[in-house]
């Protein structure tokens, strides 16, 4: 468990923020914490993503006209940046659709807690 | 084969889906004939794709030149035209159908309805094509979004409903999502050919067995599995009536084609059934999930929620279906993916018609169709019928080739649960058809009755007609299975 702490420790920080964002999901009864809680999940898989393409001394991913091909130990791996990136929009929009929602519930119902607003339906 | 014709299935609702909003601002008829035509354009692309695919061999696309496995490439082969074909024709019925209830419930909103619906043709499109598993991500969120967008747009009820769908989608996705990470960091390719070709290497490595765990939960959630089926009910019976025959009948299929791609062609047969039993496991999810989703739905006042729990009943019996783990239990699955597309759009148009027409939101008001309405009644019949598998409806030869192959499998347990699960549909339908014919007279004070619109009446009529042809045209259907669709390794 240590080890996995010193030589992993972005891996225990990516549990630790998914976790906390599900937990955050189920737990709160207020929609904006959890749209809250919902970010956070999506940001930690970001982050997982991100950490498996870190190598320690590495270079960009650019081949200049003039120098020779890198080798594949050279450089960091771009391809999962490149895939967070369109996670990123993607979590973008998911968040401005949900937000959309809380505001048109809100306008209805006049409050953010679920509990309140089921209690308004009946 | 190289062929644009994927790019094709996509450009032509996406197109549409853009132009709806820009010719809509300034003339709001326009919408649904441009929707229309660009669907009737999409069925025909979708078939001719179909009929190149099994004539000739799969048909791919590489998109900017790139070839895969760096490329992205898209994929027309047995199985993805089918369900192209599948999905296109049913959305083209269920739009038409759609007109009159969006005129009437959703009327200051009929741009929105008919550009998300083509956004959500589009990505399910997207999901179906891809051979990559992150593209498959992205088309999942794209046509996630537009349906928890039109689950909600009619405001009241439906809005908690959906925005609770929109919490468990995105859980589902995330959970995906992260699986299809543990894949990459395991092997270095998102491209499902080379997946296919790297994984029997490293199948006993923990990141896998995890990864795969993950994106069939993930995945099981935007189907939505029992027990993972939380969202459901609640968002088809406060979704509007002119959404539900899309949203049911297409919706949760193609997340199941999604997983049935992963485990069977990502992954092997023998992969899935024995070195990560999964299929196992799924098997006994699925007897359960059938069982219960019926058991439930007898229960239900509410027409639509009846139909909800029946939906996640019929997910059961195509999990169990697809994790027998013989030719015939595949080939039947698909069979009666088929099949209750067809008959799902059908109950919900009834229901929706039922609600247009005369108000009936629940089982007992359905005694009403009655009078006037015998298109719609006629309709109801059949397509209950077929639920229950009564010969010669799609329904019945579904669960019959589902039978036989859990008899050739010596799977009793599967056997036992798709003979319990008709039982407990027949309860519920017969209950509903008993209230239907009921011995008390009408009360004589009856609510308005309108006329069944012409749109209703040709998309009840051709789906009701699609039901029993497919039943009656059973053997040609599953003998095109046999030839192009059984992956390998069975």
């Amino acid at each position: 468990m240590a080890d996995i702490l010193i030589n992993r420790p972005h891996f225990v920080a990516f549990i630790i923020l998914f976790l906390l964002g599900m937990y955050i999901m189920v737990v709160c009864l207020n929609l904006v914490k959890k749209l809250i809680g919902m970010y956070l999940m999506q940001t930690s898989i970001i982050l997982f993503f991100i950490t498996l393409a870190v190598k320690k001394e590495s270079t960009i991913p650019i081949i200049l006209p003039s120098a020779a091909a890198l080798a594949p130990e050279v450089y960091a791996n771009p391809l999962p940046h490149v895939l967070m990136l369109t996670a990123i929009v993607v979590g973008v929009s998911t968040l401005g659709v949900s937000l959309a929602m809380v505001i048109a519930l809100y306008r209805q119902y006049n409050t953010l807690e679920e509990d309140q607003i089921l209690g308004k339906m009946k | 084969m190289t062929s644009s014709l994927p790019g094709f299935l996509f450009a032509i609702p996406f197109f549409a889906a853009i132009v709806i909003p820009v010719v809509g601002f300034t003339n709001q008829k326009l919408c649904r004939p441009i929707a229309l035509v660009a669907l009737v354009f999409l069925s025909i692309v979708s078939v001719i794709g179909l009929n190149e695919a099994v004539s000739h061999g799969p048909l791919s696309h590489e998109f900017g030149g790139w070839a895969p496995p760096i490329g992205i490439e898209w994929v027309i082969d047995g199985l993805s035209g089918l369900l192209m074909v599948a999905v296109s024709v049913v959305s083209l019925i269920a739009l038409v159908h759609a007109g009159p209830l969006v005129e009437k419930e959703l009327a200051g909103r009929v741009i929105p309805f008919y550009s998300l619906s083509l956004l959500l043709i589009a990505a399910l499109g997207g999901m179906v094509l891809a051979g990559d598993l992150f593209n498959l991500f992205v088309f999942l969120e794209i046509g996630s979004l537009a349906s928890y967008v039109l689950v909600g747009v009619a405001g009241g009820r439906s809005l908690l409903s959906s925005f609770r769908y929109l919490i468990l989608g995105t859980i589902g996705a995330s959970l995906y999502l992260l699986g299809v990470g543990y894949f990459y960091a395991e092997t270095g390719t998102l491209n499902m050919a080379d997946l296919a070709l790297r994984l029997p290497e490293v199948l006993d490595s923990r990141a896998v067995l995890i990864g795969l765990i993950f994106i069939t939960l993930g995945l099981s959630i935007k189907m939505g599995l029992f027990p993972l089926h939380g969202w459901l009910p609640d968002a088809y019976t406060y979704a509007p009536n002119s959404c539900t025959p899309l949203l049911a009948s297409v919706v949760t299929k193609v997340p199941l084609y999604a997983f049935v791609r992963i485990a069977f062609w990502v992954f092997s047969m023998d992969a899935v059934s024995t070195q990560i039993p999964i299929l196992v496991v799924l098997g006994w999810v699925g007897a359960v999930a059938a069982i219960v989703g019926a058991y439930l739905a007898i229960w239900q006042e509410n027409f639509k929620r009846m139909l909800a729990y029946s939906s996640i009943s019929s997910m059961g019996l195509f999990m169990l279906g697809f994790s027998l783990g013989t030719e015939t239990g595949f080939a039947g699955a698909l069979f009666y993916v088929l099949a209750d597309t067809l008959m799902k759009a059908a109950l919900f148009g009834v229901a929706g018609a039922a609600i247009y027409q005369c108000g009936a939101n629940t089982v007992a008001d359905l005694a009403r169709l009655r009078r006037n309405m015998p298109w719609v009644l006629a309709a109801l019949i059949v397509s209950a019928l077929s639920m229950v598998g009564i010969p010669p409806t799609a329904g019945f030869f579904g669960k019959w080739h589902l039978v036989v192959g859990a008899l050739e499998a010596e799977k009793y347990f599967a056997v036992v649960a798709i003979l319990v699960t008709s039982m407990l549909t027949a309860l519920y339908f017969f209950r509903m058809f008993q209230r239907v014919w009921a011995k008390e007279p009408l009360p004589s004070v009856e609510p308005h009755v309108l006329e069944t619109p012409f749109p209703i009446k040709v998309s009840l009529g051709v789906l009701t007609f699609g039901i029993m042809a497919l039943g009656f045209g059973s053997d040609l259907v599953m003998g095109l299975f046999f030839e192009s669709v059984i992956p390998k390794g069975f």
